[in-house]
């Protein structure tokens, strides 16, 4: 393991053969009065062999004997005559050891290092003679070379740190000052009167080679890189999924409220629960009121009690309230129509209602049914009326569980809706405007006829309670009325051959062959049911290559792993 | 399938065989009553004239709740019929989420004789041949003649 910094310090210990109370006490001298040398620099190591994880060495600083005279002869150049030596300290003592030796051969250096084998030594500091104070050579330098192929390093036992040659000459220096008696060292006096004179003063080394903290840090910088990352992905999907809440909450107060239905959006196919069905109500099929006699018809008017009109005008609120006194409103040009049922068959089944014997189920749109034919299709298949798609469920109805699914598709929608309507607004300002009141998004807008749809709509809230109580001759006979009845049994326009150049969005929609007067001339009295299936056909046709062609297809089935990841990131795709 | 889809479907050939698009020629197996063979020449005022065409009908179980769905088995150059061995179409009424049950065969077959005399590029299910039709109108009409001399002969 490297070497981060080497401290040098000079440290008091006692005689061990000396009796003492203190015989294992070592002190570090005050600085003032002592060297102390830190090296935080310029520290090479050469061999880390045998330093473990929080296990730094440490030791008394000695120059390690040498064997050849050879070697005893150059060494005078570098290292002082008095410089500690193993002799130097108390004889037999167990202390923990640092070698220091300045490398200037090989042969020698081999030498210092087999002295150093023989001791308690823990780490060998080397200098290479010399003025530099820059980096020590790195590991591999051929200046390091001891001509054995790098064996030494693996003979040894401690490892090998090379200090810049500066500091080598200043450590080697300050080694010679305090290898003698406690009066000879710098400082003697004081120290003398502070310490026993038969303790020795000698030089201390400590390495720290990060060992107990640098791996573990790149540890804990993993872990906190990682800790990060999941809090990152944590509160990112924490975020999500609260944002993805609140929209679902808040979808589901718009579909309360009767603002967005979600089956006419295409958001989700939604189904009649039995009990709503069974509120609908159910008549003997009589064909008079198709001779528009008003005396027949006030007979086949929905009792009020018992009616889903009743219902919505309990629970008048958001579309339904405005689309019900629209339909009384627009009652001033159709007052003088009788209730009618204009359909002599089944659509479903094509069957003619046989007049006083067939039971006719009959929706809040006033369409009949054979009650097997229309329940089948209400309970298991569409909550809108087969022929006008006009919801049959109350407003205000919300299926028990809104998904993300939706909330993504409404959004889609809505977003297109809003697109279009910017895109074509000469063709859809007065649809935008008759819709604002229901749909606040498309007040967003801004076009001058939504402001105005808002204050025709708010004229008409106001009228509402004495005119609603005269409701049940519904807008739809307006249409049944000025349409033959066979116009509901023949086929609607074809996009294509109705108008080959008109883009479909804007090619009136099918249930409006029921009433070509009122969609043709787009008359203010025009019923809002029209436009309300003319804005919903445009959106279905914008949606069209989006949405999944059945509604009742809850999830896509993408991939595990794409859905795993929808599932922590809810509204990411 | 249900009984009165059945009946529905029986009635709906007793109409078709009364009011059958012009050039058309339908194949009912008793049988098998959800699959309607239909026999249909290209209409004279189009690209496709002289040609003749097999299409598919088959009636999903949930007729008439789900459309039927439409098929050429004769391949035909047409932006809004899928260049493939199923030769699909899905459009307009077909389409699930516009289909209604009060909508009828009758109307799905002229939905099909009326797109081939105009065919409709922006609801297209081949962009490529859509946007021929809408761009380079002799380019497609060449090549749909040239289909209909190779395929539908």
């Amino acid at each position: 393991m490297s070497a981060n910094s080497i401290g040098i310090f000079t440290i008091e210990f006692p005689d061990p053969y000396m009796l003492s109370y203190y015989n294992d006490r070592f002190e570090t001298l005050a600085a003032n009065i002592s060297f102390q040398y830190p090296i935080t620099s310029n520290i090479q190591t050469l061999s880390s062999k045998s330093v473990e994880k929080g296990n730094d060495p440490y030791g008394i600083l000695f120059v390690p004997d040498l064997q050849s005279d050879g070697c005893k002869n150059s060494e005078k150049d570098h290292v002082p005559e008095n410089a500690t030596r193993l002799s130097n300290l108390p004889r037999d003592a167990d202390y923990s050891l640092v070698a220091f030796a300045p490398w200037f051969a090989p042969l020698c250096m081999q030498e210092y290092l087999d002295a150093a084998r023989r001791s308690p030594v823990k780490a060998f500091l080397v200098y290479q003679p010399g003025q530099s104070a820059t980096m020590p050579p790195p590991m591999n330098d051929p200046s390091w070379g001891l001509e054995d192929g790098g064996s030494w390093k693996a003979a040894n036992r401690f490892p090998v740190y090379a200090l810049a040659s500066i500091s080598g000459g200043i450590i080697m220096d300050q080694l010679s000052k305090y290898s003698g008696n406690i009066t000879d060292a710098p400082h003697g006096h004081d120290l003398a009167s502070i310490y026993d004179l038969t303790s020795y003063v000698r030089l201390w080394a400590t390495i720290n080679t990060g060992s107990g903290n640098q791996l573990p840090s790149l540890w804990v910088f993993l872990v906190i890189v990682l800790g990060l990352l999941v809090l990152i992905i944590v509160s990112t999907s924490t975020c999500m999924h609260l944002i993805q809440r609140r929209r679902r909450n808040d979808l589901r107060q718009r579909v309360i409220n009767g603002e967005v239905n979600l089956e006419a959006f295409g958001v989700k196919r939604l189904t009649v629960p039995q009990q709503y069905l069974d509120k609908l109500p159910l008549y003997t099929y009589t064909n008079g009121p198709r001779d528009a006699d008003p005396e027949k018809s006030v007979l086949h008017e929905p009792p009020p009690a018992k009616t889903p009109p009743s219902t919505a005008l309990d629970v008048e609120t958001g579309m339904k309230s405005t689309a019900a006194i629209r339909h009384s409103s627009a009652l001033s040009a159709t007052a003088t129509d009788p209730p009618a049922w204009s359909q002599p068959t089944c659509p479903i089944c094509l069957d003619d209602f046989e007049p006083n014997e067939t039971q006719v189920r009959e929706l809040l749109c006033r369409h009949i049914f054979h009650p097997d034919c229309v329940d089948t299709f209400l309970l298991s298949n569409s909550s809108l009326c087969p022929m006008c798609k006009h919801s049959v469920l109350p407003s205000g109805y919300c299926p028990a569980k809104i998904t993300n699914v939706m909330v993504r598709r409404e959004r889609m929608i809505r977003r297109m809706r809003a697109r279009s309507g910017a895109n074509a607004r000469p063709i859809t300002e007065q649809t935008e405007a008759s819709s604002s009141p229901r749909t606040p998004y498309s007040r967003g807008v801004g076009s001058l006829g939504s402001r105005i749809g808002g204050v025709i709509t708010g004229r008409r809230v106001f009228s509402a309670p004495e005119r609603s109580q005269t409701r049940p001759p519904d807008i739809e006979m307006a249409g049944a009325n000025a349409s033959p009845p066979e116009s509901n049994s023949s086929p609607p326009p074809i996009n294509a051959n109705s108008d080959p150049n008109a883009v479909p969005e804007i090619t009136p929609a099918p249930a409006q062959s029921t009433a070509p007067a009122q969609t043709n001339c787009s008359q203010p009295t025009s019923p809002t049911q029209n436009r309300r299936e003319w804005a919903r056909q445009r959106a279905l046709a914008l949606l069209a290559h989006h949405a999944p062609a059945d509604g009742s297809e809850e999830e896509n089935p993408g991939s595990r792993w794409r859905r795993g990841l929808r599932k922590v990131f809810p509204g990411f795709m | 399938m249900s009984a009165g889809a059945k009946k529905r479907i029986m009635r709906e050939y007793g109409e078709c065989i009364n009011d059958t698009p012009p050039g058309m020629k339908i194949n009912f197996d008793e049988q098998n009553m959800t699959e309607w063979e239909i026999l249909l020449d290209g209409p004279e005022q189009s690209v496709y004239s002289g040609g003749h065409f097999k299409l598919k009908i088959s009636f999903p179980t949930e007729y008439p709740f789900k459309p039927p769905v439409v098929s050429f088995k004769t391949k035909i150059y047409h932006p809004n019929v899928s260049n493939d061995d199923k030769g699909s179409m899905c459009l307009g009424m077909l389409r699930p989420e516009e289909w209604k049950p009060p909508n009828k065969v009758v109307s799905v077959l002229r939905l099909v004789h009326s797109l081939l005399i105009e065919p409709n590029p922006d609801d297209a299910i081949e962009p490529s041949i859509a946007n021929e039709f809408k761009e380079n109108r002799k380019e497609f009409d060449k090549t749909a003649k040239d289909w209909v001399k190779r395929y539908a002969k």
